[in-house]
């Protein structure tokens, strides 16, 4: 590839302000990946999403939290207390150039404060502002409070998640707050086409619970067209295998014969090459899939979920292994294809491996030039460069706790 | 609001050879706001999702009936056009060559058989995008492997942080997390990023999104909780190490009678609905003392066990033990209403009956929308996510099987009655 493609971006025309909590950290982690110049406005201190963990080396540190590393790369940061006077006059100095606005705020708050989108507007009419929330703008929740927890609960998708004798199951990592993103991230993308068309902006409403409850397979039409709840299914449906080492998840569904020929090759099919394993309303019946789970278990728990894996993707099953941490970073696939990025962290002294894109787009990469901010690290260059204010006026912002 | 006089898309089309989940959900979201879709299937190779349960029982079986392919393919057009012959495939082209993005979900090697990639199709539209999904990536040593939503979750290692480390790995269960939200709305905002470029610069490109890839980086700090402090993360189950309580708790059953399912063709299976539960997620000290006054201040809550989220976190099985000793007596929707008026983060795990039929946030937003199929009947779609005050997008029906064939080859690619006809009976375009 050309140095010149490489250095090419998709939205490196943009300027975004950022003040948005957890829903929003992968919307515009997204835009900075992708070239956008995104300025995270922290309130003097930092931002509290620096609290979770975990942490490098477990150092409880808001320079050190796993979780504000993965989310914040490419980022800028400042620190800004938007609702002093002088904070408020700084936020509106700053909108003049902007072109999307992110936040998270309970609705309402903003134009508490006079910076609410109306307002903004008059000083940008192009201003695109983005609102993620728990329930959105608009109906009797709006005001409720939620978490990843609450939103996975409200949009239906904890429901189905789990074992049919326990409680309903969390995704691990914060799935309901990335999939609220990422949403986001296409509305506020459809918004600038429209604005590269028309130069209008607007304001973007947008529903966590709704984004979940856009995620859920089947469920909307199991109701709708048979009323049937769709509930917790366990292994059900989930063809697991144990292997030597752990466990892959096995479907062989499509792939009878070859399935067949490999457990004989291995050791035996036992009953397997009845004709009627062939039939697929026959092969999902719980006991039926027991027995199968029995026969193929035996074969596959004396070799390993790699081999496993790798051999039944050869012969045409679909194998994949059930990965940790470590796997999915040592797996052959993605090592061969150099998905991990390093990224330098010069105040540890260190540099680490972060996951790479998410897509990968010929012409204008995806790219982390630089890690997450330090706390208001580019205060100097966004309010003294770019704002023009002195250092005195620095000073006394600072100690009337404004940045 | 303004009125839907025009959508913000339109004047963009797309070449859809996407078919099952993952990229059909991608074109879903173009299609709602206003880009012209068109969808090529054939009868030769039957997008599998028009075959899949649910179905309406009692309406006569078609390919047109699938409560999935039409709830994923609103909106688009849908023509029918066999690949496997060479006119087929120059007709692909040539709608290509009026298209701005080309996407397809193929198993690597697919489109490049019909001659269908990048190098070529750039030829005949130089600012073409075009987008491909393939599970594992277009190079690397397991290019060809195949695997669906559920197993890419595995793969990634979302399913290891996830459900209860103690039973076998079963992740999130049936339901395939990724094709629904990482890969689609990656592959969205990957399109979308693009076509902001190309009206910068007209220069379209070639994107690819690996599946696995997208999925990993929905891993989150797992990947550097190791990279970084060689930790391999397990599961918190329903726990945070920032939060406590925080968990879900069963809830007070109701007398009327529902129908739960574990899989689309399983046995009927009516019982009361019993099911309930709430969430709960309490994080700072406020929240929890305003949680310890809806539950009446019981004198458990005021001992040393429970008085810091550090004890508490100590206790924490202890603590949902007694926890769940109160929500058990009360319905999940009263425990919601009060921990919310008390200001404490809560929320009815909502089933399918409850998303459609109850919760009146969703009622309020109109997220459901219900719409007449010629064949199905009336029948819900997912409706839209968010709301673009000046650009609001739109829910219409899915297509049947070639029902666009006549407006696509005669209006948008000019072809004549004669020509069509000769087509027909070559079945070019079946």
């Amino acid at each position: 590839m050309s140095k010149a493609k490489m250095n090419n971006a998709a939205l490196d025309d943009l300027r975004v302000l950022d003040l948005a909590g957890p829903m929003g950290l992968y919307f515009t982690k997204q835009l900075a990946d992708l070239g956008a110049d995104v300025i995270k406005i922290e309130p003097p201190g930092g931002d509290p999403t620096r609290k979770i963990g975990p942490f490098y080396h477990n150092e409880i540190d808001p320079e050190k939290s796993l979780y504000w590393f993965h989310f914040n790369t490419n980022k800028k940061s400042i620190t800004l207390n938007i609702e002093s006077p002088e904070g408020k006059k700084i936020l509106k100095k700053l909108v003049k150039k902007t072109d999307v606005i992110v936040e998270s705020f309970p609705p309402g708050y903003l134009d508490s404060l006079g910076l609410g989108y109306s307002a903004l507007k008059k000083l940008n009419p192009a201003l695109i502002m983005t609102s993620i929330t728990p329930f959105g703008q608009t109906g009797p929740y709006k005001d409720f409070k939620a978490s990843d927890l609450i939103g996975l609960a409200m949009g239906g998708f904890l429901f189905i998640c789990g074992w049919e004798d326990e409680p309903p199951s969390r995704v691990g990592g914060s799935q309901a707050y990335n999939i609220a993103s990422i949403h986001a991230s296409t509305a506020t993308l459809i918004a600038l086409y429209h604005r590269d068309i028309t130069g209008e902006g607007q304001h973007i409403d947008v529903s966590m619970q709704q984004c979940v409850a856009h995620s859920l397979q089947w469920v909307t039409q199991m109701y709708d067209l048979q009323k049937r709840i769709m509930v917790r299914s366990g292994r059900l449906g989930v063809p697991l295998q144990e292997c030597k080492d752990g466990w892959a998840n096995f479907i062989a569904l499509f792939d009878w014969d070859l399935l067949v020929d490999w457990l004989k090759s291995g050791g035996g099919a036992a009953d397997l090459d009845d004709d009627k394993f062939k039939d697929m309303d026959y092969q999902i019946r719980p006991e039926v899939r027991e027995h199968i789970t029995e026969v193929t278990d035996a074969f596959t728990k004396s070799h390993d979920k790699k081999w496993v894996c790798e051999e039944g993707q050869k012969r045409g099953v679909i194998a994949i292994p059930f990965n940790n941490a470590r796997d999915v970073v040592e797996n052959p696939q993605l090592v061969s294809r150099n998905f991990f990025v390093d990224v330098e962290h010069p105040e540890l002294g260190k540099t680490f491996k972060y996951p790479g894109a998410p897509y990968r787009l010929a012409e204008t990469p995806w790219k982390i030039k630089r890690r997450a901010p330090l706390i208001g690290e580019h205060n100097n260059e966004i309010y003294k460069k770019e704002l023009g204010l002195t250092s005195e006026q620095m000073a006394l912002l600072k100690g009337q706790g404004v940045i | 609001m303004k009125t839907k006089t025009r959508l913000p898309m339109q004047g963009i089309r797309f070449a859809d050879f996407s078919w099952f989940g993952a990229g059909p959900y991608v074109t879903r979201l173009f299609a709602a706001y206003g880009a012209e879709v068109v969808r090529i299937e054939s009868n030769t190779r039957i997008d599998g999702m028009r075959w899949q349960a649910p179905r309406k029982p009692g309406v006569p079986e078609t390919y047109n009936i699938s409560g999935m392919y039409n709830n994923f393919n609103p909106g688009k057009l849908g023509i029918t056009l066999n690949l496997s012959q060479p006119k087929g495939i120059e007709i692909a082209k040539k709608l290509i060559s009026v298209s701005d993005i080309v996407l397809d979900n193929f198993i690597p090697g697919a489109m490049a058989k019909w001659g269908l990639i990048y190098e070529e199709l750039v030829k005949i539209k130089p600012d073409i995008i075009v987008a491909t999904m393939p599970v594992m990536g277009i190079t690397g040593p397991y290019t060809l492997w195949r695997g669906f939503g559920t197993s890419i979750r595995t793969a990634a290692g979302i399913d290891y942080i996830t459900g209860n480390p103690d039973r076998p790995p079963i992740g999130t269960g049936m339901a395939a997390l990724p094709d629904f939200t990482c890969n689609p709305y990656h592959a969205a905002t990957a399109i979308l990023a693009a076509i902001h470029y190309r009206n910068r610069t007209g220069k379209g490109q070639f994107i690819e999104l690996a599946q696995f890839e997208s999925t990993v980086c929905w891993t989150e700090t797992a990947i550097l909780d190791y990279t970084v402090n060689k930790h391999i993360q397990t599961s918190m189950r329903n726990r945070l190490p920032y939060a406590c309580p925080h968990g879900v708790y069963r809830c007070l059953g109701e007398d009327t009678e529902v129908d739960y399912c574990a899989m689309p063709e399983s046995e009927p299976d009516h019982r009361k609905k019993d099911d309930r539960w709430v969430a709960l997620a309490v994080f700072t000290d406020e929240e929890w003392q305003a949680f310890c006054k809806v539950i009446g201040n019981p004198p458990w809550t005021k001992t040393k066990k429970f008085a810091t989220l550090r004890s508490r976190k100590k206790n924490a099985d202890e603590l949902d033990r007694l926890i769940e000793e109160w929500t058990i007596k009360r319905a999940a929707e009263k425990v919601m209403m009060l921990m919310q008026k008390a200001g404490v983060p809560a929320g009815v795990v909502n089933d399918g009956e409850d998303l459609q039929t109850r919760d009146p946030q969703l009622k309020a937003r109109g997220y459901y929308v219900y719409l007449d199929h010629p064949e199905a009947g009336r029948i819900a779609h997912d409706g839209l996510t968010f709301n673009l005050s000046e650009t609001p997008g739109e829910i219409r029906r899915a297509p049947l099987l070639g029902e666009h064939n006549d407006y696509v080859y005669r209006e948008v690619l000019g072809f004549s009655e004669e020509e069509i006809n000769q087509l027909t009976v070559e079945q070019v375009l079946d």
